[in-house]
């Protein structure tokens, strides 16, 4: 399960050389026609939902689970990798989620809609992630009616939803801009033009480790094309304040950066104790670090890398066994004092 | 920065448009600002007005769906959900509510977004009717925006099109 989401090559993720946008991501709620939403079917219904939908999706999506029959640690496991939602993550009823076998595209069964389909992709790839998303919505609706209605769209749930069903996200890295105090008018700017800021892990999760989501808010009056390319146009403004903020940051703060990726490298090569939220914020650090040029011998895949394993599911996964909160601050520090323990290895020794 | 209007002072005034969707900047000095009509230094936003208007406009809604002679049925018949729920969890709870509470729903729907016509993908089975309807509401807006910005070769293409589709009943 560890090795379902391929770790992006350097070429994919590292293109703009600075590691800013992390993840493209584009979400799509369906429902099927005079069905009830999950939240009103009976148990029957939505349980034949998910029959009719695994077997639309057997081809494109071949990995099919029910949440019901997956560990509390896989759950998490998915959850930490973006592919289910916190809803499910805490037990929808008769829920399910079908996975292609690389991860990049998958659908969640009787979340708040009945169908919730997902594209992800590496880097700024709002379009090709469109592109997959559409072709796999096309795809499924092969064998499922969808309901739409010619004013409103695709009708979902949440009103908030109708038109297209679209929420299109890109996960970001500012720690720059939230060093210098410059984030705090960007998440409300972009609030005024209808974007939405959350934390790595959507609604209601803080901005650990200087991680971002931002995301579109209106589904219904706009074309997917022009969403999409409204928030690409913003998300490379972002990372241009993002650049640029960090190039003041290496000029004009060069010795507080310096400082702070060395006590991050420091920490992280030397705890005995690691929560989950210091190591995401020590490793954002060294990220920071790393990206301005002042922390030699780590590569930034091997801290994305990182980033992901130390998650609370993903280090119990590693090990093999479930870990008190306790044991996995001690495994979690283990694991990063083996990998960033100085000297750091040479470079060309560690990534093939 | 200076000033894009009189070019000579510093810009302190820095505004963001949204317009149709569309960001504008603008940077100008506080004169050129001032003479545009702008108040510089106006106060903040008015929350605690915001918040009794907003309080009004929910006690009205509430009013409406309380009301048993409110027009239309008070529960969706395919699925049973009432008025008072979708008002209190906002959520509907099928497809058919949509049209069921069509009168409440749709300047909550309006409200949230952007307009009140899907403009995106239209699934491949719908009927061509459903596809028609569709595909006239995105000309109509194109003759719209085409008309609004003086190009008239354009929108009389767009008019040409419109009269091109097949004839046919707008569908719900």
């Amino acid at each position: 399960m560890n090795e379902r989401m391929p770790v992006p090559g350097p070429e994919a993720v590292y293109e703009d050389a600075f590691g800013i946008t992390l993840s493209s991501r584009i979400r799509l709620a369906r429902n099927l026609r005079g069905v009830p939403f999950p939240d009103k079917a009976s148990p029957a219904v939505r349980q034949d939902v998910v029959a009719r939908v695994r077997a639309a999706a057997q081809e494109p999506l071949p990995d099919q689970r029910l949440l019901a029959a997956c560990t509390p640690l896989e759950r998490q496991q998915l959850f930490e990798d973006h592919l289910i939602s916190h809803a499910l993550l805490e037990g929808r009823p008769d829920s399910a989620v079908c996975l292609s076998l690389d991860c990049q595209r998958s659908a969640m069964v009787n979340e708040e809609d009945h169908l919730r389909i997902q594209a992800l992709r590496p880097g700024l790839a709002l379009r090709v992630a469109w592109a997959d998303a559409d072709a796999l919505d096309d795809a499924l609706e092969r064998r499922l009616d969808y309901a739409f209605s010619a004013a409103l769209g695709f009708l979902t749930s949440c009103p908030s939803n109708v038109g297209t069903g679209m929420r299109a996200s890109v996960l970001m890295h500012l720690p720059a801009l939230v060093l210098m105090g410059e984030m705090d008018p960007i998440v409300n700017g972009l609030g005024k033009i209808g974007l939405a800021v959350r934390g790595r892990w959507g609604e209601g999760t803080a901005a650990l480790g200087h991680m971002f989501q931002i995301s579109n808010q209106l589904t219904l009056g706009v074309p997917e094309s022009r969403t999409i390319e409204d928030l690409e146009a913003i998300v490379k403004e972002v990372a241009g304040h993002e650049q640029n903020a960090r190039e003041r940051l290496r000029r004009e703060r060069r010795t507080f950066a310096e400082d702070l990726a060395a006590r991050a490298a420091g920490i992280l090569g030397a705890a005995r104790l690691m929560t989950a939220q210091e190591a995401l914020e020590r490793l954002s650090e060294l990220r920071l670090g790393i990206a301005l040029g002042l922390v030699r011998g780590i590569g930034m895949p091997q801290v994305d890398r990182l980033l992901r394993e130390v998650q609370p599911a993903h280090l119990q996964a590693a090990v093999g066994r479930n870990l008190t909160a306790a044991e996995r601050d001690m495994e979690r520090a283990k694991r990063l004092r083996g990998e960033l323990r100085r000297p750091p290895k040479p470079l060309a020794k560690r990534i093939p | 920065m200076l000033c894009e209007s009189c070019h000579e002072k510093e810009a302190t005034v820095h505004l963001t448009h949204v317009v149709d969707g569309k960001i504008h900047k603008h940077h100008l000095c506080e004169e050129c600002a001032a003479q545009k009509g702008l108040d510089v230094h106006a106060q903040p936003l008015d929350l605690g007005g915001m918040m009794e208007n907003l309080k009004a406009q929910l006690a009205q809604l509430k009013d409406t769906l309380d009301r048993p002679d409110a027009a239309g049925p008070a529960a969706c018949p395919a699925c049973g959900t009432t008025r008072m729920e979708i008002l209190k969890r906002g959520r509907l709870g099928c497809d058919r509510c949509y049209e069921v509470f069509a009168a409440e729903m749709l300047p909550v729907v309006v409200s949230l977004q952007h307009g009140d016509q899907h403009l995106g993908k239209v699934p491949r089975r719908a009927s061509a009717g459903l596809k028609n309807s569709v595909e006239l509401a995105r000309l109509r807006r194109e003759l719209d925006q085409a008309v609004a910005a003086e190009n008239y070769e354009r929108a009389a293409k767009l008019r040409d099109q419109i009269k091109a589709l097949p004839p046919g009943e707008a569908q719900p």
